[in-house]
């Protein structure tokens, strides 16, 4: 074989298109009313779509508050981060 | 020390004396109290593989540098105020336009006691159970925690 010889290996990638979850977590710190704030300010939901997410977030712990593109997914995570609100985000089921 | 709102819509903290001063001062001082650092906490939760490298090389140290610059701010309005009340009486003024480095500061002061103490809920503690280094830093907490209720009640909204 000819040592210079390249060899060429296609890989699918899909994880871009696949949808993500974007979670927010419960915390003993941030008031009900900042997580609620910081949902309308960062989503741009009303007021009573982002008070049911927070109530979810209080009530179970977590709650999914978004779901949608990876790229787009990241920005938003990293926009309740810098909210200091406790995030990540993960490939939906 | 008094907080009331402002006809401007922000608000304004009477410190009356250095003691008033020097709890405003710790703001900053409990923010960075914690060992690890709020940028890497807020992101524990991040499992996934394809994603952390990228979020520790890049987003960590803009988070890191955002809450830096809110703690610098809140540092400078406070050394100029307590300058210019020569560590005496004076006002402090919070505007609009400050109110969200106010309540990142705070909040990064509170999460890092939380993360030091583990408090939990605050309305299930006595604080008169509580060793007394918990006891102020929950106080202390809890003063915050008051400055940030008036901030999203009269500013934020």
């Amino acid at each position: 074989m000819d040592r210079s010889e390249t060899i060429t290996e296609t890989r699918e990638d899909t994880s871009l298109d696949a949808p993500w979850n974007v979670i927010v977590y419960d915390d003993p710190v941030n008031l009900m009313g900042y997580v609620t704030y910081v949902l309308m300010k960062v989503f741009g939901y009303d007021e009573n779509k982002a008070a049911i997410l927070m109530m979810q977030v209080h009530q179970k712990g977590r709650s999914i508050v978004w779901n949608g593109q990876r790229e787009k997914a990241e920005f938003y995570v990293q926009q309740l981060q810098s909210h200091q609100l406790k995030t990540s985000l993960e490939k939906a089921e | 020390m008094k907080i009331l709102p402002t006809l401007e819509g922000g608000l304004r903290i009477d410190a009356e004396d250095d003691g008033d001063w020097q709890l405003l001062s710790g703001i900053t001082r409990d923010a960075v109290s914690c060992d690890e650092k709020l940028s890497l906490r807020l992101g524990s939760f991040i499992t996934d593989i394809a994603v952390v490298s990228d979020w520790l090389e890049y987003i960590v140290p803009e988070l890191e540098e955002t809450f830096h610059g809110h703690l610098a701010h809140l540092a400078a309005a406070i050394s100029a105020a307590r300058f210019e009340a020569a560590g005496g009486p004076g006002p402090l003024w919070i505007t609009p336009d400050d109110a969200f480095h106010w309540y990142s500061a705070l909040n990064q002061a509170r999460l890092a006691l939380e993360e030091r103490f583990g408090f939990g809920p605050q309305e299930l503690i006595d604080p008169a159970e509580l060793p007394s280094d918990m006891r102020s830093a929950f106080l202390r907490s809890h003063f915050y925690c008051t400055i940030q209720s008036l901030l999203l009640d009269h500013v934020m909204r």
